[in-house]
C-alpha cells in the first residue's frame, strides 16, 4: 500500500518488527592429543576460508629478552621455511587465492590465512609448515629489522601512537604491558638467534589455538588438521611472573612535546578488568552510554554540540591479565582545556547519576545487536571466535551475551562508572605543541613534559 | 570455477529511484545503502570540499528525524551507520538486526525527501570536517599522499584535479543556500539507488521502497558534467613537504584505460601483477630483492576504491616508500626498470593464472565483507550500487570477472607498453623536512 505524500509528511519511525532468533552456529572444538586446541566452524557464505593460529605468547612474554621480539619474530617467520623461500610462500598464496597476515601483539602472535576452500589442504599445510619449521633466513631478518626501524622512526611522528604508548607506560609502569613498540636502540640489538629461540620455544601446539571458520565441512576439516597437526610435539614455554602496575593516585598530566603541531591529540585513561572480569559488561555498557558508540555522551557532546573534534571515542581495553579504560579525541589547539573539562564532565556523570530514559535500553540494544552483526561473515566469525577462546571465556559467551547484556540495570552502569571511570586518578597524555597547548593542560594536573622519545623537557 | 549465482532482483520506481534486492536469509541481519551519484569530481567550483562537507550534513537532521535521530534510531535497533564520499558517488549505508529494516528505510526516505538543517548546524560541521582534514592529513605522517597530492598533479580539469577535502577558505565561504541547492539539484531519486541485502525477500523490499520513497519528487533537469582529460603529451613531476614523517616517499600515477574495454581488463592485470602484495612484482622488487624502498602499494584507483567503483578518468598509482640513501630519481629508474621488463618480455602464463586466481579470490572476499566483518556483504553493496549507477546493470556483479579471466599475457604485455609511458604520468615526490628521529 502506498502512503500519500501528506501522512508520510508527518510520520514517526516505524516500530521494530518482531525479532528474528540469533543462532550461533554450532562448533566444533577439540584438544589434539599433542594438546593443541582446535574451533572450527562451517560457514558456507562463500567459497573461502579462514585458518587462524594463535600462540598464548607475545610481545610481554619475550620484553625480558627483547621489546617487540614477538612482533619481529612473527615479521619473519612468514620469508621462509625448511622447504620453501620468501619467494615460494608468495607465489604459493598467490597460486590459492590467499591471504596470509602473521604479527604479535602483547598476548599472542599468530599466523593467519584466508583462500579459496578448493586449496583448504595445501592452505593448512602451509600454516603448519610456518609454525613448525620457519627457518629465519638471515638476509630476511636484517631486511626486517632495517624496515623496523623505519617504522619505528615513523611511531614517533604519530601523535595517536605516542599518546598510546605514554597512557601505556604511565599506567602499567614495571608490567611489560606498558611498553608497546622498542626503542630504535633495541631494534638495532635484536639478534636472529633471539627468534630462533622465541620460534622454539612459544610455537608449539600446547600453547596454541586454531581457530577455522569457512566453506567446508567440519569433520573432514578435522581429519585433515589431526592428520597435518599430529606429529608435533613440543614442551609447553614456562610462564613468566610478572609485575603488579602501579597505583595512581591523583591525576597527572602527560605532555608530549611535538613542536608546530596543528592538532592536539587528548588522551585520558585509567586501569581497569579484563574481559573475564565478571563485570566486563557492566564495563562494556557503561562505556556504549559514556563515549563507546556514535550514539553516546561523549559523542553528542563534544563533535555534535561543540564541533571541537571528529571522531572522539572511549574504549575498555581487554588485555589477558590486565585492562584500561581511555578517552581519546584530536581537537584543534584552543580548546584542549575545554575538552578536558568536557570529558571529566561526562565522566564524573556516569559516576553520580544513574542512567534514565532510553539511554539504558538504546545502549544494551546497540551492544547486543552489532554483536549479532559479526555472524554474517567468515571474518566477523574467526574474531568472535578468537576472542572467547583466547581470554579463556565461558563456552557459551556468544551465545548468552545478548542475554545478559539485556539484563543489565541502571544500577550495573552506576556501580561500573563508579569502579572503573576513575575520573580522580586518571591519567592526562596530551600530544602537541607546548607552545599552544601546555598551559591548558597544566589546569589539570601536575604537568610533565617530555620530547617524542619520553625523556623529560 | 563456477559461476557467481548471487541472487539479484532490481526494479525502477516510477520517480526514478532504482531499488535493488539481494536477499539472503541465512542471518537475521540487513545491509541498507543509498547511493547517490554525486561525488567530489562534480562539486560546485569555488567550493571544494563540498561534497564532503555535505555528506556530514546529511547527518543532521530532516523533516521527522531532526539532529542526532538518525544516529540514536540506527544504533538503538542494534546496527551502525555511517556514509563516505568519492570521485562519483556519496553512499549511506547501514548495517542492522533485520527487524529495524523498515525504521532505516523511512530514516533514509526522510532525509531524500527533506533534509532539514541550519546554521548552526553547518558551522558544527564545518569545524568537525577541518578536525577530520587536520588528524587524516596535517597531523598525521604522510597524511592524504597520494589522493590529495596526485590529482592536481596528474589531471588538467578541474573537476579531476582541485582539493577533494577542501581548502580551509572554501569550507568557510559554504552557506546554507549552497547545502540547499546541492541538496535540490544531486539528492533526488532519479539520480540514486537504493539497496538492501541480507534478510530481506525482493518483493517485500520492493514493497517497502515505494511505501517510503514512491512520492519524493525527481529531478526532471540533472545537470551532466564533463570530467574528461584533455590528452597528455607530457610527464608532470611536483614536490610536496613532507612535515611529519622521517622518509621520503614517491607517488607515480598514469591515466588507466576507460572502463569496460579490452583494455580495462587487461590493466586490471598488469596491476595485480604490479601491485598484488608481496608477490607483486613491485613489492617483490623493491622491497624484498633491492631493497630501496621500505614500503609500497598501489593500485587502478589506489587508495580510494579499486577498478570498478569510479566513473571517469582515473588513475593506476604506485605509491613508495623509500630509504633515504636513495633518491627519488634512483628509485624511479629501479620503477621504470621493473615497467620495461613487462613492457619487453611480457608476462609469463604461469603468473597470470596466479594473478588471476587471486583477483578472482578478493573479489569474492570483497563481496562477503569489508569495514572489519561488521558490515556484512559491503562490498557486494558498493558494487551493485556502481554497476547500477555507471552501467545501468546491477546483474554485472555477477559476470564481471569474465572479462578479467580471458585477459592474455598479449594483452597484458600490450596495454604495458601503451599506457605505462612517461608521456601518460605524473609524479610526486614527498621529502621530508626532518631527517632521522626527532
Amino acid at each position: 500500500m502506498v502512503a500519500t505524500q501528506s501522512n508520510l509528511r508527518r510520520s514517526a519511525p516505524p516500530d521494530l518488527a518482531p525479532e528474528r532468533a540469533v543462532i550461533w552456529p554450532p562448533r566444533t572444538v577439540r584438544t589434539l592429543a599433542n594438546a593443541l586446541q582446535v574451533v572450527m566452524v562451517e560457514s558456507h557464505t562463500i567459497p573461502k576460508l579462514t585458518v587462524d593460529l594463535y600462540f598464548c605468547s607475545g610481545n610481554a612474554a619475550s620484553l625480558q629478552v627483547a621489546p617487540g621480539l614477538a612482533e619481529i619474530t612473527a615479521a619473519v617467520v612468514r620469508t621462509g621455511t625448511a622447504s620453501r623461500s620468501s619467494h615460494q610462500i608468495e607465489d604459493d598464496l598467490r597460486r590459492m587465492g590467499a591471504d596470509l597476515s602473521t604479527g604479535a601483539s602483547s598476548d599472542s602472535s599468530s599466523i593467519a590465512i584466508a583462500g579459496l576452500s578448493e586449496f583448504s589442504r595445501p592452505l593448512l599445510e602451509l600454516v603448519a609448515d610456518l609454525a613448525r619449521n620457519a627457518s629465519f633466513p638471515p638476509n630476511e631478518f636484517e631486511r626486517e629489522r632495517r624496515q623496523k626501524l623505519e617504522e619505528v622512526r615513523i611511531e614517533r611522528a604519530t601523535p595517536a601512537f605516542l599518546a598510546g604508548e605514554r597512557l601505556r607506560q604511565i599506567l602499567f609502569g614495571t608490567h611489560p604491558y606498558a611498553v608497546i613498540s622498542p626503542t630504535e636502540e633495541q631494534v638495532h640489538a635484536y639478534r636472529r638467534e633471539q627468534l630462533v629461540e622465541f620460534h622454539r620455544a612459544h610455537y608449539v601446539p600446547g600453547n596454541a589455538l586454531l581457530i577455522a571458520v569457512g566453506d567446508f565441512s567440519a569433520d573432514k576439516m578435522l581429519a585433515e588438521i589431526e592428520n597435518i597437526f599430529s606429529g608435533w610435539t613440543a614442551p609447553l614455554p614456562t610462564k613468566p611472573a610478572y609485575p603488579e602496575p602501579p597505583v595512581a593516585r591523583g591525576r597527572r598530566v602527560h605532555l608530549v612535546h611535538m613542536p608546530g603541531n596543528v592538532q592536539t591529540q587528548v588522551t585520558v585513561g585509567n586501569l581497569a578488568i579484563t574481559r573475564a572480569h565478571p563485570d566486563w559488561l557492566r564495563l562494556s555498557l557503561a562505556n556504549a552510554i559514556f563515549g563507546g558508540a556514535f550514539n553516546s555522551r561523549l559523542v553528542i557532546n563534544i563533535r555534535e554540540q561543540k564541533g571541537y573534534t571528529y571522531s572522539p571515542r572511549s574504549a575498555a581495553h581487554a588485555l589477558r591479565e590486565r585492562g584500561f579504560f581511555s578517552t581519546n579525541a584530536a581537537v584543534r589547539n584552543d580548546v584542549v582545556a575545554a575538552t578536558l573539562t568536557e570529558i571529566f564532565y561526562e565522566l564524573d556523570r556516569m559516576r553520580a547519576l544513574p542512567v534514565a530514559g532510553d539511554e539504558l535500553s538504546d545502549a544494551r540494544h546497540y551492544l547486543s545487536g552489532v554483536f549479532s552483526l559479526g555472524l554474517a561473515t567468515q571474518d566477523g566469525l574467526a574474531g568472535q571466535l578468537a576472542t572467547t577462546y583466547l581470554s579463556g571465556l565461558p563456552e557459551d559467551y556468544l551465545e548468552t551475551y545478548r542475554d545478559k547484556i539485556r539484563a543489565l540495570s541502571a544500577d550495573d552502569v552506576l556501580a561500573a562508572a563508579r569502579r572503573y571511570f576513575d575520573s580522580a586518578n586518571s591519567q592526562i597524555v596530551v600530544v602537541g605543541d607546548r607552545d599552544q597547548v601546555g598551559a591548558q593542560a597544566a589546569l589539570f594536573g601536575d604537568l610533565e613534559v617530555v620530547d617524542t622519545l619520553g625523556r623529560p623537557l | 570455477m563456477t559461476k557467481l549465482q548471487i541472487p539479484i532482483e532490481h526494479t525502477t520506481l516510477p520517480n526514478g529511484l532504482r531499488v535493488v534486492v539481494s536477499p539472503d536469509l541465512a542471518a537475521p541481519v540487513a545491509t541498507v545503502g543509498v547511493y547517490y551519484n554525486i561525488g567530489f569530481r562534480l562539486e560546485p567550483r569555488g567550493r571544494s570540499g563540498f561534497a564532503h562537507l555535505f555528506e556530514h550534513m546529511m547527518f543532521q537532521g530532516s523533516e521527522n528525524a531532526g539532529k542526532m535521530m538518525h544516529i540514536k534510531l540506527v544504533n538503538s535497533s542494534g546496527g551502525v551507520l555511517n556514509g563516505s564520499t568519492r570521485y562519483d558517488v556519496t553512499n549511506y549505508f547501514e548495517a542492522v538486526p533485520s527487524n529495524a529494516l523498515e525504521r532505516v528505510l523511512w530514516l533514509e526516505a526522510d532525509r531524500m525527501r527533506a533534509l532539514n538543517v541550519d546554521d548552526e548546524n553547518l558551522r558544527n560541521q564545518r569545524d568537525v570536517v577541518k578536525e577530520e582534514v587536520r588528524v587524516n592529513v596535517f597531523n598525521q605522517p604522510y597524511g592524504g599522499f597520494p589522493w590529495l597530492d596526485l590529482p592536481p598533479v596528474a589531471n588538467r580539469n578541474w573537476a579531476n584535479a582541485h582539493n577533494f577535502y577542501g581548502d580551509f577558505a572554501d569550507l568557510d565561504a559554504a552557506t546554507l543556500a549552497d547545502v540547499q541547492a546541492f541538496f535540490k539539484t544531486y539528492y533526488a531519486p532519479n539520480n540514486a539507488v537504493l539497496l538492501m541485502l541480507g534478510d530481506v525477500r525482493p518483493e517485500e523490499g520492493f514493497a517497502l521502497a515505494r511505501r517510503y520513497f514512491g512520492d519524493i519528487a525527481p529531478n526532471p533537469s540533472l545537470p551532466s558534467a564533463d570530467t574528461s582529460e584533455p590528452p597528455q603529451t607530457e610527464e608532470r613531476r611536483a614536490f610536496v613537504e613532507e612535515k611529519l614523517g622521517t622518509l621520503p616517499a614517491l607517488a607515480i600515477g598514469y591515466h588507466a584505460p576507460a572502463r569496460r574495454t579490452a583494455d580495462w581488463h587487461a590493466a586490471a592485470m598488469l596491476d595485480a601483477a604490479l601491485h598484488g602484495g608481496r608477490a607483486g612484482r613491485v613489492f617483490r622488487r623493491l622491497v624484498l630483492e633491492q631493497q630501496i624502498a621500505v614500503d609500497t602499494g598501489g593500485g587502478i584507483h589506489y587508495p580510494l576504491g579499486d577498478v570498478f567503483d569510479y566513473n571517469g578518468p582515473i588513475l593506476m598509482v604506485t605509491r613508495i616508500l623509500h630509504k633515504p640513501e636513495f633518491t627519488a630519481d634512483e628509485t624511479i629508474a629501479a620503477f621504470d626498470a621493473i615497467l620495461r621488463e613487462v613492457q619487453e618480455k611480457g608476462i609469463a602464463a604461469d603468473e597470470l593464472a596466479e594473478v588471476k586466481v587471486k583477483f578472482r579470490s578478493d573479489y569474492i572476499s570483497t563481496l562477503e565483507g569489508g569495514m572489519g566483518g561488521y558490515l556484512p556483504r559491503f562490498g557486494l553493496m558498493h558494487y551493485l550500487a556502481c554497476f547500477t549507477l555507471f552501467d545501468n546493470d546491477p546483474l554485472l556483479v555477477n559476470t564481471v570477472l569474465d572479462g578479467f579471466m580471458d585477459v592474455t599475457p598479449q594483452q597484458v604485455q600490450a596495454v604495458a607498453q601503451k599506457y605505462l609511458v612517461s608521456c601518460n604520468r605524473a609524479v610526486v615526490v614527498r621529502a621530508p623536512v626532518r631527517k632521522g628521529a626527532a
